[in-house]
């Protein structure tokens, strides 16, 4: 109700005031005639006509003009007070003083619109730049939709912003429905190749004028091109997931045949020479063979268990079963199963009895244990020691597993956690290339951190994790006795 | 003259039933196999063997529940013995009345242990409870609450006595996690798993050689715990 006023106020406060400067000036003018020239007169009522110009446009500088006109007529020439003039002179001055008055505030005016103009240039350009900065690197579709809405908020004074899109409905600033608003507009949302959705504004106030209207457009075809570029970027990420996971698949599958292949080579070679009657195996022979037919088994079993596990991590479906444990006794559980087969290197713990209990998914953490030893077995010199150590941090527990195998080339460090990854040529040593990238999933799914090292004489894989479960240390029963 | 033990194999695959039949008869016990549920529940039945050897895959239903019929009317002990590794399989077969779970592939010698095992509790069950519980240097008198190492008492704390007197009287099976919770503790459905480690941890130190490397209280991962008389 009062926005319509206050454009008529406008509009009153502009008349209104170049007739009263000019009445004022006419007053002054009129107490120093006495001493003043016709021509100075003339040339002072410029003054006023210039003032309501610059500060009211070209409507109240003609007014202004105008004005001065009748009232340096009126007031100054002779006979006074009158509309008619006597002295040719007095016409020709009147009439010079007429059209200088109006070419000069035409000039004023238009300059001054020019101005204006060009100022509304420069805030659309700074509006636009300002959301086309915002926007830009922006890789998520909704973070650009309340980008742009918050924008046209800022920019603009409606009453409500709604817009749709195909992915996500609605998007509004507040809950005032659409009906309370007395008209809607409907800006389309648009690339040259895709419709992305549409902007719907409330507006109670007034016709836009062309510039806003333009400016809405242009921020409409902005977001329009974000949202586009997003989906240009998701699809084209897909299919670099997708090329990589054929490249993983290939290498895999060469891999595993290898692999597979050997076991089964040793284990078909031994059973078919035990069943065939050519040769009387003595007792040694037959030993011999079977232990490499339940080696050769266990080996297959493992590679599979690996496969499995590299499978669930790949897939994001490895969730770990977090409890309070002790990893004192998960490992002293490995070092018991891997006794038997760990032969050729003596394998040491280096446990303090005070370690704090840990939240691990046991099975999970048993395999990283086991994968680490059996990868220290395979690169460290027969004859050393494998030392696990552990104490706590701060905030964690510090596992490490230490060998004395060759260093790795720093630039390598990082990579032995990759699937595949290898120093060596993969005939000299069995295995996948999985075992370090399954304990690194394994670990980061714990919310830790696992990293190699080269240590003085050998070689080290550090294990941090969190003592807390969602912030909470385990409960010790009161009663336990410590030690 | 007592017949040899009956043992009723449950399995799928023909190579497996091929295998553990031949293995079995050659350890003196009689085979009976049978490939679906169905026909495991009517053998199980008909026949009354002494211990089921069961696989969780079957054609017709899953093994657990095959599982959970049986329990129904009989303690006949049952070995699972399934390629499913995951912990919590091994926890729902050993909740629904599975004595036993062995995954694949396994180690004859460990099954044929864990048969021997399982024939000896029917036998118990049948009689008297045996109170005295031994294993290698160490034994647990149910009775008197007292336990030896060697003929020396050991001083245990009523809790670790109740822990340890849970687990001797069911030799030589899994306890799992909850079950052995709710015994000592009377946790139910609360997974207070770190009050387990710290008194397992406790007990070992007072009754293994070297704690570190277990031979009574053995560690089933993310399953439960065993007390080992067998070596």
């Amino acid at each position: 109700m009062n926005k319509p006023n206050l454009q008529v106020i406008k509009y009153v406060v502009k008349y209104l005031g170049t007739i009263v400067l000019l009445a004022s000036v006419t007053l002054v003018l009129k107490l120093l005639e006495p001493q003043l020239e016709i021509q100075l007169i003339a040339l002072l009522y410029l003054l006023p006509v210039l003032l309501s110009t610059v500060l009211w446009g070209l409507g109240a500088g003609l007014l202004s003009g105008l004005l001065s006109f009748l009232c340096f007529n009126f007031f100054f020439l002779q006979p006074y007070y009158t509309f008619s003039v006597h002295k040719n002179q007095d016409v020709i001055t009147l009439f010079v003083f007429l059209i200088v008055v109006i070419v000069m505030s035409q000039l004023i005016g238009q300059a001054k619109s020019g101005i204006q103009l060009a100022k509304k240039r420069e805030w659309e350009a700074t509006k636009m730049y300002e959301l086309i900065a915002d926007l830009a690197g922006m890789t998520n579709e909704q973070d650009i939709l309340s980008t742009l809405r918050n924008k046209i908020t800022d920019t603009f004074n409606f009453q409500k912003v709604e817009i749709n899109t195909r992915g996500f409905p609605l998007e509004q600033t507040d809950a005032a429905s659409l009906e309370s608003s007395q008209q809607t507009l409907i800006i389309p949302m648009e690339t040259r190749t895709t419709e992305i959705g549409e902007i719907r504004l409330g507006t109670s106030e007034r016709e836009l004028t062309f510039e806003e209207q333009r400016l809405l457009h242009a921020f409409g075809y902005q977001g329009a091109l974000a949202i586009e570029r997003v989906h240009l970027f998701k699809n084209e990420n897909k299919a670099r997931v997708f090329e990589e996971s054929d490249k993983l698949k290939t290498s895999l599958l060469n891999s595993i045949s290898h692999e597979l292949r050997s076991p089964l080579a040793a284990i078909k070679a031994s059973i078919s020479s035990l069943r065939s009657g050519a040769v009387k195996w003595d007792t040694t022979a037959r030993t011999d063979l079977l232990a490499t037919v339940e080696e050769e088994t266990d080996q297959l079993n493992l590679l599979v268990g690996n496969l499995l596990d590299m499978s669930r991590i790949e897939a994001g479906a490895l969730l770990p079963k977090k409890q309070w444990n002790s990893i004192s006794e998960i490992i002293s559980g490995v070092f018991t199963r891997l006794s038997a087969q760990v032969q050729k290197h003596e394998l040491v713990l280096d446990l303090p009895g005070t370690l704090s209990l840990v939240a691990t998914d046991y099975v999970m953490m048993e395999q990283v244990f086991t994968n680490l030893i059996s990868n220290s077995v395979k690169y460290a010199p027969p004859g050393t020691p494998i030392v696990i150590r552990a104490h706590n941090e701060l905030d964690a527990l510090l596992i490490q597993v230490i060998n004395q195998s060759p260093p790795v080339p720093e630039e390598h460090l990082e990579h032995i956690f990759d699937k595949f990854f290898r120093i060596t040529k993969s005939d000299k040593v069995t295995g996948t290339g999985l075992g370090l990238s399954i304990c690194k999933g394994i670990i980061e799914a714990h919310g830790g951190k696992i990293w190699a090292e080269n240590t003085l004489g050998g070689f080290c894989f550090n294990i941090s994790l969190p003592l807390t479960l969602d912030g909470q240390l385990p409960s010790i029963p009161e009663d336990a006795s410590n030690g | 003259m007592d017949k040899d033990p009956l043992i009723l194999v449950v399995d799928d695959e023909p190579q497996i039933l091929r295998a553990l039949k031949t293995i079995l008869s050659s350890s003196r016990f009689r085979v009976l196999t049978a490939t679906t549920g169905e026909q495991a529940l009517a053998l199980a039945a008909a026949e009354q063997p002494d211990v089921i050897i069961l696989d969780l895959t079957l054609p017709d239903m899953d093994g657990i529940s095959v599982c959970e019929q049986i329990r129904e009317w009989t303690r006949t002990p049952i070995i699972v013995l399934s390629v499913r590794d995951s912990e919590s399989d091994k926890v729902a077969a050993l909740d629904k009345g599975a004595d036993d779970y062995l995954t694949k592939p396994f180690n004859i010698q460990e099954l044929l242990a864990r048969i021997r095992v399982a024939l000896r509790h029917s036998t118990q069950s049948i009689g008297n409870k045996e109170t005295l519980i031994q294993s290698g240097a160490l034994s647990v008198d149910l009775a008197r609450h007292v336990t030896l190492m060697n003929g020396n008492e050991v001083k245990l704390t009523s809790t670790e006595f109740k822990l340890l007197s849970y687990l001797a009287a069911n030799p030589d099976r899994v306890l799992t996690h909850q079950a052995i919770l709710t015994h000592v503790w009377g946790f139910e459905e609360s997974s207070h798993l770190e009050y387990l480690r710290v008194y397992i941890g406790q007990l070992r130190k007072k009754i293994e050689l070297d704690p570190d490397n277990p031979k009574i209280l053995i560690t089933d991962p993310g399953v439960g715990y065993r007390f080992k008389t067998y070596d």
